[in-house]
């Protein structure tokens, strides 16, 4: 039983993992993850690089809308150029996946500051309106550019390869998503140890306050976007290698606010809660197929009456989540712990 | 509320009953077998369910029919499916999640998204069959998806055919004129080239091209622009319903005498029921017979006696039940020609026995005997919207593109 945390220097202090409990559960679970492919069917295995995909993806965007205060509705739009970037990277110059993936990422980031300028002047609903408008724009270009993008018709990709390796089924994307989703979640969870990340949260806290403490505003507001729609574009290479095909329709509005929602789920300003929140959001609906399932051997017209139903109790959820725990699933998995680490003497 | 529910309930199990005892009904010749797989990605909910309920209900009733008469050779089929919401990423797990637990050889997809994006997968398995409530041009390439076709004319084919009866409706030796208005979808763009270059080479003059968000309600600017292009015909692609009633409605008040066409998923009942009178006189193209028409034939009359056990209720039966039907049909040929010959039911096979597909009898389905052509059907028929019969008829022969 874990009874206190006595730090007894800086570097304790600071350390990801506090205690050897939490480093084995930590190792057990990225053993779990390793494991995972050579025990799951095909379908569990393409839902494990989903969840891989979207929780890069939404942890990107708590960088911005949790950590910083800076809501955004461009998320897909940002999957979008990374998408494309290495689609058209892979049919026109053959690079491994190591670097068409990082120049997403760089592209997307760019394009991220672009976007995030109008948050020097605006923020809130105003800056959802300006990222939307981004995204749309984006969506745009996706459709109108035919000679790069392929138009509607969107483009199609060669497996993702490296050093004479394609990766092509799941069970290869398997060993390039998740590895990276482990990554970028841990880089993420370093940035907020550092100034960069202290500057997110005081801009989020007050951004006056934080700029009468010598904060510039202008410069980390751009470095957070910058480093969300890095985070989107690498997952939107990756999302457009698993799929190998991209077109306009790959990355819709309602993708923005599928993240958006994860992010809100999981809860914001928790780098824990983008991770239940990706998961959930994507592994949901399809653990709510399992009531379809049960009743169809029953009535055979199940999956006509089930299918709205599920969209409705998935959406009741959500709503069920946001009331009950504002703080969203890192909360209540924060309670759990509590709950087990005082286990069994706690009354 | 409450009644309603229990009254659905409890025609529900009634349907159930009635599909468990056709199903005991089935020979027993058909149940020693190992079953034949159809699986499907279906969008039961989501924005395409209005479609979604009635593929599955035709591909429903085709199992229950075909398992009463024997099933293929002897296998019994079963029909296994998931609801997909009409997304492409739960469509995709839909897929791996049927395929990862039974032999599948034949498949429907939802959408041409999810039939692009499952190609490479498709292609390498080799197994599979695909298709389903696409008609998407790009599908019948046979070098990118040598594993999917199209149950009917492709869109570009379904242009070729509205094009084909254009031509014949010019007045004095001159060819009529026609303006395409298409939504900004990969759906709406997909004939247009090819149409433009299929008009140009009969001789028909495109005088305007309109292109709206798909369920656009505000047209008067385009309405405008076709006042003063005073087009004969405008053909509507890349939409349901809207907004081919706005254009039709302003055009009319306008006084212009234009006549108006669309393509399958814009040529059912919907727009009656949604304009009533003021649709008359709209025509679509059509591959298949309506559930109402006059027509008659075998596996039509197999078709409506089904459908009217399973569900007495429900009367008239829409385009995508009489879509879900005819793919299944089309996969139950396929997978018998190619056990007939010997074969073993690969994708690659099945894609063989389906280009050899001449002159097939579809028993009144189609109305003419079809040939398959680079992975599709390329025929159909133009029908008239008479408004106050409720009802499409037709006002062409058969079109078979060769």
């Amino acid at each position: 039983m874990r009874i206190g945390d006595a730090k007894q220097s800086y570097e304790a202090d600071e350390a990801i993992l506090t205690s050897s409990t939490q480093k084995i559960w930590f190792a057990l679970f990225l053993f779990a993850l390793l494991l995972f492919p050579f025990v799951a069917d095909a379908y569990l295995l393409y839902l494990g690089c989903l969840v891989g995909i979207a929780v890069i993806s939404t942890t990107g965007l708590n960088i911005l809308t949790g950590f910083t205060g800076l809501i955004s509705l461009g998320q897909a739009g940002f999957m979008g150029v990374g998408g494309y970037t290495v689609a058209w990277l892979s049919a026109n110059t053959g690079l491994p996946f190591p670097v068409t993936l990082l120049l997403a990422g760089l592209l997307a980031a760019a394009v991220g500051i672009l976007v995030g300028l109008p948050s020097l002047r605006v923020k809130g609903l105003y800056l959802a309106i300006a990222t939307l408008a981004a995204s749309v724009f984006l969506h745009f270009i996706f459709a109108e550019w035919e000679s790069v993008t392929g138009g509607m018709g969107g483009l199609s990709l060669e497996p993702a390869h490296l050093f004479g390796l394609t990766f092509q089924s799941d069970f290869g994307m398997y060993f390039i998503i998740v590895p990276l989703a482990v990554l970028m979640v841990l880089a993420a969870k370093n940035v907020f140890r550092t100034r960069i990340g202290r500057a997110f949260i005081a801009i989020r806290d007050r951004d006056i306050s934080a700029e009468i403490l010598g904060i510039n505003l202008l410069h980390y507001k751009l470095m957070s976007f910058a480093l969300s729609s890095f985070y989107a574009g690498v997952a939107g290479g990756l999302f457009a290698y698993f799929f190998r095909v991209v077109t306009p329709e790959s990355f819709p509005l309602s993708m923005s606010i599928f993240y958006l929602a994860a992010v809100i789920v999981g809860g914001m300003g928790n780098l824990l809660g983008g991770i239940l929140g990706a998961a959930f959001m994507t592994l949901i609906p399809e653990a709510l197929k399992l009531l379809t399932a049960a009743l169809t051997p029953f009535y055979p017209n199940a999956p006509i009456f089930m299918s709205p139903m599920l969209e409705i109790i998935f959406g009741a959820l959500i709503v069920g989540f946001l009331i009950f725990e504002p703080h969203g699933l890192a909360e209540i998995w924060h309670r759990i712990r509590r709950f087990f680490s005082l286990w069994p003497f706690k009354n | 509320m409450f009644k309603s529910i229990l009254s659905k309930g409890r025609k529900l199990a009634g349907i159930g009953s009635i599909a468990a005892a056709l199903v005991a009904a089935a020979p027993a010749v058909a149940q020693d077998k190992e079953p034949i797989v159809f699986g499907g990605s279906i969008p039961l909910s989501g924005v395409f369910a209005f479609a979604g309920v009635h593929l599955h209900a035709g591909l429903t009733d085709y199992t229950t029919w075909i398992n009463s008469q024997g099933g293929i050779n002897g296998h019994p089929v079963k029909y296994v499916m998931e609801d997909t919401g009409y997304e492409v990423d739960r469509s995709v797990a839909a897929f791996k999640k049927i395929t990862g637990s039974n032999t599948v050889p034949v498949y429907y997809g939802d959408s041409t998204g999810f039939m692009k994006t499952i190609a490479s997968e498709l292609n390498s398995r080799g197994s599979t069959l695909m298709s389903g409530a696409s008609f998407a041009t790009a599908l019948t390439d046979n070098e990118q998806y040598p594993n999917q076709f199209v149950p009917g004319p492709n869109y570009t084919q379904m242009f070729g055919i509205i094009l084909e009866y254009i031509a014949t409706q010019g007045k004095d030796g001159e060819k009529p004129t026609v303006a395409f208005v298409y939504s900004d979808t990969e759906f709406g763009k997909d004939p247009i080239e090819n149409g433009k270059a299929k008009a140009a080479e009969m001789g028909i003059e495109v005088v305007e091209e309109i292109v709206t968000k798909p369920g656009s309600v505000d047209v008067s600017a385009e309405v405008l622009k076709m006042r003063r292009a005073r087009p004969d015909f405008v053909v509507f692609h890349g939409y349901v319903l809207s907004p081919i009633n706005e254009f039709m409605v302003q055009m009319r008040q306008m006084g212009l005498d234009t006549q108006f066409m669309g393509t399958f998923w814009s040529s059912d009942k919907l727009i009656i029921n949604k304009m009533g009178e003021d649709a008359d006189g709209y025509m679509g193209v059509m591959p298949y017979n309506y559930y109402d028409s006059a027509e008659g034939g075998p596996m039509l009359d197999a078709l409506r006696a089904t459908a009217e056990k399973s569900d007495p209720d429900a009367g008239y039966r829409p385009t995508g039940y009489m879509q879900g039907w005819f793919n299944a049909m089309v996969w139950t040929e396929v997978i018998k020609r190619t056990m007939d010959a010997g074969k073993e039911l690969t994708a690659e096979n099945m894609a063989e026995s389906l280009a050899s597909i001449k002159n097939w009898d579809t028993g009144g389905i189609i109305g003419i005997p079809v040939t398959a052509h680079d992975m599709s059907f390329p025929v159909g028929r133009i029908w008239r919207v008479n408004a106050k019969e409720g009802r499409y008829e037709p006002v062409s022969d058969w079109i078979h593109l060769d």
